[in-house]
């Protein structure tokens, strides 16, 4: 009988099977690539053909024009970039006042989503009773939102519906709106932005109640002792802590301002008048709403011009977020 | 050798899910292209449609087409506009595209036939056989040198291709209104206002009796739906058709900031107090039902809105019609709205039977079957259908079919689209008439100059 190295006598079977040989050094490398290929290959497959493959073609139907329909495409070339950039009258200034909208919605959704999740974390990480409960209040217009909600929406914004009844009934009914909140180009745009920062709050506000909780409790308490006030430790400890997360949010929100348009289709398609017009809604309009014209070429050319801005902004996000630790 | 037995069971297992899988998706491919056979074993047709209202009618009348002809034809609508359009192009990129496509006459038609996914008709519907639609309709699919110009995806389309045969016809700029609100007006539903300036006293004594429901709907979320219902049928009468006609030439000086651009803006301005509230905000569909709801006394549309009102529970009789009425002094005081293709059928170049194909379109733009269709619908079909046609529509959307006949300088014609720039985008008229009417951003002149410089922007980026 064999004795192992720790003392264990082997069994029987293996003492009689004839020893194994040891495996080539190359071949059993090559066996461990082939079964980590294997494993991955499917993922591989789905990325090459769902993702690269769609990736590829809306690269190369951005320098085209196509109607969807025709066995092949006109090559262009750039033209489709340079007409919605400045050369098409027909196309470049509906874009630009588009692109001013979009901006300005960039610039408020993440701030105004910041201003309220983080006081409302703050709040959140000192209640102790209820906190459960509250936390699944404020998550509520994450889980709600969608198609659904932006028509329950419209239906509260409406001339007659419940909120300029509120108004009026509280006596300020100076800040009724006679058209309603959407038909009125003075607070259409204003009115989408605070919907969608109603929809982010959520998010943002648990993103930062997590951090609150990672937060070491004796940097706090330290410049408690030391006599800061709660809007100091805010100020001076809290917020420079959770600066990852506030950069993560503002990502959220800039993605969620450039690419969104859901919102602005259902609830305004752009108007009243190009009031709400964005880049996103822009780009659907010029996939599917120009009866059929071979348009597939510049709805994915600007489809492509907001990706980039968005790239742009991330890694400029990224840079910001090294820099800062 | 003892766990051998279970794998190969297992291994049967699998092979059986993929044979019945494979079997789906043959059956799934064999149905694109129609040709198939239906469960009683007779031919079976695939037609699809973009218009929900048309749908029970369109099976009511395959319904008889299969009793007479014993060919099944399966119906399906397909809504809204952008989900029938990204449906249709990537049928097309599979070539599974049923054989009959109801499509927007006039323009969708050209543009999925240019890319030779329809078949050309023209022999299927010789001229005799087209003598049964009303006014020019019939001419609605055909290729021309003018259609050639404007429509750059028939680059390649042979001159004289018929890529649809007219289904439904109709026109814009009739107004719709709630005798018992008319009346609550103190306003007498039996004489309909005859000149603008009434239409406008009309309104205001609506407004004036029930200033939150008493106004004028209209579905301006899409925004160009002003400027072709209600402005340029204002704007033909009071100038003429020449006049009006110069108000789009390429660098017009008689363009929209001209005196006689600016009168009529002015005119049309005239209706900004009595928009029903929230008018901007909502879509075609949604202003009618809105209408429909008593929540304004007026509603601008076409023949088609009646059948989409009646859907949401108003009685025709309920209701007076009349067309956009011209102005004191208006050029054109008698004015008559040529009835224009909305929707043609087309038969798919791909069809597994273009025979029966053929056979349904015929069918169901015959007396007969426009008439089954016509009755279940509420809408006008483009086949003429002479005295049934009180019977099969009602006397209400009858009555209307007596503007649609005139003399041409005296005719509206929505479909002449000659004068105007090549790849002419009314979106981008919209907005700028809505500004001026009902958000109040600008006024008659500055409205005028700006719809002069979209407009040379489109004859610039043809040119």
């Amino acid at each position: 009988m064999e004795i192992d190295v720790v003392g264990r006598a082997a069994p029987v079977r293996d003492v009689l099977a004839p020893a194994p040989q040891p495996a080539a050094p190359g071949r059993s490398r090559w066996r461990g690539w082939l079964t980590g290929y294997a494993f991955v290959a499917p993922a591989v497959a789905l990325f090459l053909l769902m993702g690269l493959y769609t990736i590829g073609y809306g690269v190369s139907l951005s320098f085209a024009e196509w109607n969807g329909f025709t066995p092949t495409w006109e090559w262009v070339g750039l033209d489709n970039y340079l007409d919605l950039l400045y050369r098409d009258p027909g196309l470049a200034p509906g874009l630009h006042r588009a692109a001013l909208n979009t901006a300005v919605v960039m610039v408020v959704v993440p701030l105004g989503t910041i201003v309220l999740a983080l006081p409302l974390a703050v709040l959140l990480n000192r209640v102790t009773r209820l906190r459960g409960l509250l936390r699944s209040v404020f998550f509520l217009p994450y889980v709600t939102s969608g198609i659904a909600v932006y028509y329950a929406w419209r239906y509260l914004l409406e001339p007659e519906g419940p909120i300029n009844f509120l108004l009026r009934s509280l006596g300020l009914g100076g800040l009724a709106r006679p058209q309603g909140f959407l038909a009125d180009p003075a607070t259409a745009l204003p009115t989408l932005i605070v919907i969608m920062i109603w929809s982010a709050v959520p998010v943002a506000m648990l993103l930062y109640l997590a951090g609150l909780q990672s937060i070491n409790p004796n940097v706090v308490e330290a410049a408690q002792m030391d006599g800061a006030s709660p809007a100091r430790v805010v100020r001076h400890i809290v917020w420079p802590l959770l600066r990852p997360i506030t950069a993560a949010i503002v990502l959220l929100g800039l993605r969620d301002s450039m690419q969104g348009f859901q919102i602005f289709l259902v609830m305004t398609d752009g108007g009243p008048a190009g009031h709400t017009d964005v880049l996103g809604l822009q780009a659907y309009h010029l996939a599917f709403f120009k009866g059929l014209s071979s348009t597939l070429g510049l709805a994915s050319a600007l489809g492509w011009m907001i990706f980039l801005a968005a790239l742009a902004l991330t890694l400029l996000n990224a840079r910001t977020l090294r820099s800062g630790r | 050798m003892t766990g051998a037995r279970p794998l190969s069971s297992h291994r049967r297992a699998v092979a059986a899910v993929t044979a019945v899988l494979l079997a789906l998706v043959c059956a799934a491919c064999s149905s694109g292209g129609g040709g198939a056979t239906s469960a009683g074993g007779g031919a079976a047709l695939e037609m699809w449609t973009f218009k929900r209202t048309h749908l029970d009618a369109l099976k009511q009348a395959a319904r008889e087409f299969q009793r007479q002809t014993g060919v099944a034809v399966d119906v399906q609508a397909v809504t809204p506009d952008d989900a029938f359009t990204a449906k249709v192009q990537s049928a097309a990129q599979t070539r599974s595209l049923p054989d009959v496509l109801e499509v927007h006459a006039g323009g969708e038609d050209f543009r999925i036939g240019g890319a030779g996914l329809l078949a050309d008709l023209a022999g299927d519907f010789p001229a005799a056989a087209l003598g049964r639609f009303l006014g020019d309709t019939p001419r609605a699919g055909l290729v021309t040198e003018e259609r050639k110009r404007q429509v750059k995806e028939l680059k390649d389309a042979e001159m004289g291709s018929l890529f649809s045969i007219p289904f439904t016809a109709g026109t814009f700029g009739i107004v719709y209104a709630h005798r018992e609100k008319l009346e609550a007006a103190g306003l007498d539903p039996a004489v309909p206002p005859k000149t603008w300036q009434e239409f406008i006293r009309y309104l205001k004594a609506t407004t004036g009796a029930d200033p939150r429901r008493g106004g004028l709907a209209l579905g301006l979320k899409v925004s160009q739906v002003g400027f072709n219902w209600i402005y340029s049928q204002l704007a033909f009468a009071h100038l003429g058709k020449e006049r009006y006609q110069r108000l789009f030439a390429r660098g017009a000086a008689q363009g929209f900031a001209s005196p006689d651009g600016a009168e009529t803006l002015a005119l049309y301005g005239e209706l900004t107090p009595y928009w029903m509230p929230g008018t901007t905000a909502l879509g075609i569909d949604e202003a009618d039902v809105a209408f429909a709801q008593g929540k304004a006394a007026f509603n601008v549309g076409g023949t088609f809105t009646l059948a989409f009102l009646a859907q949401n529970g108003v009685k025709p009789g309920d209701l007076i019609s009349f067309p956009i009425p011209p102005p004191d002094g208006a050029k054109v005081a008698d004015l008559r709205l040529a009835p224009l293709a909305l929707t043609g059928l087309s038969v798919t170049s791909t069809s597994g039977d273009r025979a029966a194909a053929v056979k349904w379109v015929d069918f169901l733009t015959s007396p007969a079957g426009a008439g089954i269709f016509a009755k279940a619908a509420l809408d006008l079909p483009a086949t003429d259908l002479g005295a049934d046609a009180e019977k099969l529509v009602g006397a209400d959307l009858a009555a209307l079919q007596r503007y649609f006949t005139g003399p041409a300088d005296s005719t509206f014609d929505a479909a002449d689209g000659t004068f105007r720039p090549p790849g002419y985008d009314e979106a981008k008229i919209g907005p700028v008439l809505l500004k001026l009417s009902p958000l109040r951003e600008t006024d008659p002149v500055r409205t005028g100059a700006q719809l002069d410089a979209v407009l040379g922007d489109m004859w610039k980026s043809t040119s």
